[in-house]
């Protein structure tokens, strides 16, 4: 295992969750990584994001999941080795806002990054893990173009039955409706939602639910996508926070509603696509596999 | 000893040839039965579910300091004609409160959930397996089940305290727990979450000296259900070993555990739906204040 005068530390990279990350290179073989700093705090000891991510990314060895080399063990803090990514996703998307107007991606580029981001998570869900907090700045990309998942501090292992499952999980503009209204049986399907947000942002380089609380975040969703009933999701109005009261939307069209932000065309398959995405009822959206089957990306699985 | 071998124990002793023995220990385990019987009322039959989420908290903590009873009686008895080498669990004399009594203060105070107490056998196996030097007996029984616990809450729940906590509950100091923690993980190299490859991987990073194995076989095939249901395996087997009355040295709660026959798929769908709290679970009062993850 390695040791910290192996690396070089450079320039600050940000500030993740619950640690600094630094860019560093590796003296002995001149490769470059970012190493995620962790202070030890003195009630929690090790902190439990890192012993999540750690266990958890252990387990995922994939070209769309950021790998982790090494943890390396000082007096007061753990340094996470991390394969070094250029940029994030936001960033990204970020570059290109020319004056106050976004701008999105090329289809061809919203595709292949699409298309990676669904690899990675149909990879977590096959091993039982679940992200839980997807979203733009935790999409890294590099030079190559490739799109690798990474910030697992808030996943957690499926399939071993607990009884506390946190409804405070994923950053509010991708979280799932399900989820928004105080869902705790939560699978899959909540980083499902998230990736057909980020396919919309993508598309348009805007958020597609950019809200400001929760009350905000579930009326957006609900005036686009129209409102539930029990007859569309069964079990709607056992969900803790459901209000019956709340004004009832028909749903908008989608693709047309993002045609006027983009020049690029929205085609069939792909709206057909985002209406899988972002069904309402968890039950009802597409799981990762599905959507990587789906006819908007037959050029990928054709070959 | 760890729960797997004794698992095997039984194995070997169900399909075992020599018959004269076995009928002679069968002989005494009946005379033991009778006397018993005729001298105390009849022992109380519980059948557990077989979903172990379902299953009380007090049932679970009386099986599994059973468990925890059985292995350390064995293992007192090998450390005592040999050499053993100190490690960070061991106590300097074996602390006053029984095992029972301290998991059951764990798991009041610290409002451990089904999935924590398995997994902290499940550990037991997996910490024997790569850290020679550790055997689970009466010295090191109560550090060890105090970091396995505080361990598996903050990996595997949403809803865990902190290690000042812990500690206070467990009854050590805080700076301790966290060097427990931390030796813990690193000798386990962080492979916590319960799954059936996890010994051969430590292993096959500790030989390599790499935190990650990159010497696993592609494509290697998972045991049954791709290794996901250890924590179910463990509580099969728990009661297998331990459900009976007379298996262990513990002999705190008088009752005979089996557990039901496992569940139709229509029953599962409906208690999919409504996910109602174990009555049983009530006499745990969750005292501990919990945060968020």
């Amino acid at each position: 295992m390695a040791s910290s005068s192996q690396f070089k530390q450079l320039e600050k990279l940000g500030n993740g969750t619950y640690a600094t990350v630094y860019k560093g290179l590796n003296k002995t073989t001149g490769v470059y990584v970012a190493l995620k700093e962790v202070k030890l705090d003195s009630e929690e000891g090790t902190p439990s994001t890192a012993v999540r991510e750690i266990s958890l990314m252990k387990e995922l060895k994939h070209e769309n999941i950021v790998r982790l080399y090494d943890v390396i063990h000082t007096e007061n803090k753990l340094t996470l080795v991390f394969e070094f990514m250029d940029n994030d996703l936001k960033k990204y998307m970020d570059s290109r806002i020319v004056g106050n107007t976004p701008y999105g991606f090329e289809m061809s580029l919203v595709k292949y990054f699409e298309w990676q981001l669904l690899q990675g998570v149909a990879f977590c869900h096959e091993n039982r893990i679940l992200h839980r907090d997807l979203k733009p700045q935790n999409l890294l990309i590099n030079n190559k173009g490739q799109l690798k998942l990474g910030d697992f501090g808030l996943a957690r292992a499926f399939g071993i039955p607990v009884n506390t499952f946190s409804s405070e999980v994923v950053t509010l503009w991708y979280r799932a409706p399900d989820v928004l209204m105080g869902s705790r049986t939560y699978s899959t399907s909540i980083d499902i939602w998230s990736c057909g947000c980020i396919l919309a942002e993508m598309i348009t380089g805007r958020p597609l639910f950019p809200g400001t609380n929760d009350e905000e975040q579930l009326k957006l969703i609900f005036e686009t996508m129209g409102t539930s009933s029990e007859r569309t999701w069964p079990g709607i109005s056992n969900l803790p926070k459901y209000n019956a009261q709340q004004p009832q939307h028909l749903p908008k069209d989608l693709g047309a509603l993002l045609q006027t932000q983009t020049r690029e065309k929205m085609d069939l398959a792909l709206v057909d696509l985002l209406y899988g995405l972002l069904q309402l009822n968890p039950d009802r959206r597409l799981s990762a596999k599905q959507a990587l089957n789906h006819p908007w990306f037959a050029e990928y699985y054709q070959h | 000893m760890s729960v797997q071998e004794t698992g095997d124990v039984n194995a070997q002793k169900e399909e075992g040839v020599p018959s004269d023995e076995t009928d002679k220990k069968s002989d005494i385990l009946q005379k033991e039965c009778n006397t018993s019987a005729q001298e105390q009322e009849p022992v109380p039959n519980v059948v557990l579910p077989s979903n172990f989420s379902k299953c009380s908290r007090s049932d679970l903590v009386t099986l599994i300091s059973r468990m925890l009873s059985f292995l350390i009686r064995i293992n007192d008895s090998v450390s005592k004609t040999e050499q053993y080498e100190l490690t960070r669990f061991h106590s300097r004399v074996p602390p006053q409160i029984s095992v029972y009594d301290y998991l059951m203060r764990l798991t009041r105070y610290s409002a451990l959930e089904p999935a924590v107490l398995i997994a902290s056998v499940y550990y037991i196996d997996l910490f024997s397996a790569i850290y020679p030097a550790f055997s689970l007996n009466s010295l090191t029984v109560h550090r060890f089940l105090l970091t396995a616990t505080a361990v598996a809450s903050k990996g595997l729940c949403d809803s865990f305290c902190t290690n000042t906590h812990y500690a206070k509950v467990g009854g050590v100091q805080c700076s301790e727990l966290h060097v427990l923690e931390n030796d813990f993980l690193k000798r386990v190299n962080y492979r916590i979450l319960p799954r059936d490859d996890n010994i051969l991987s430590c292993k096959l990073e500790r030989q390599e000296g790499v935190f990650v194995t990159d010497a696993y076989p592609e494509g290697h095939v998972r045991g049954p259900k791709n290794g996901f249901n250890v924590l179910d395996t463990y509580y099969r087997k728990i009661i297998e070993i331990v459900g009976s009355y007379d298996s262990s040295p513990d002999k705190t709660k008088k009752a005979h555990y089996s557990m039901e026959s496992p569940v139709k798929k229509e029953d599962v769908d409906c208690s999919k739906k409504k996910r109602v709290l174990d009555e049983t679970d009530a006499d745990l009062k969750i005292t501990s204040s919990k945060k968020p993850a």
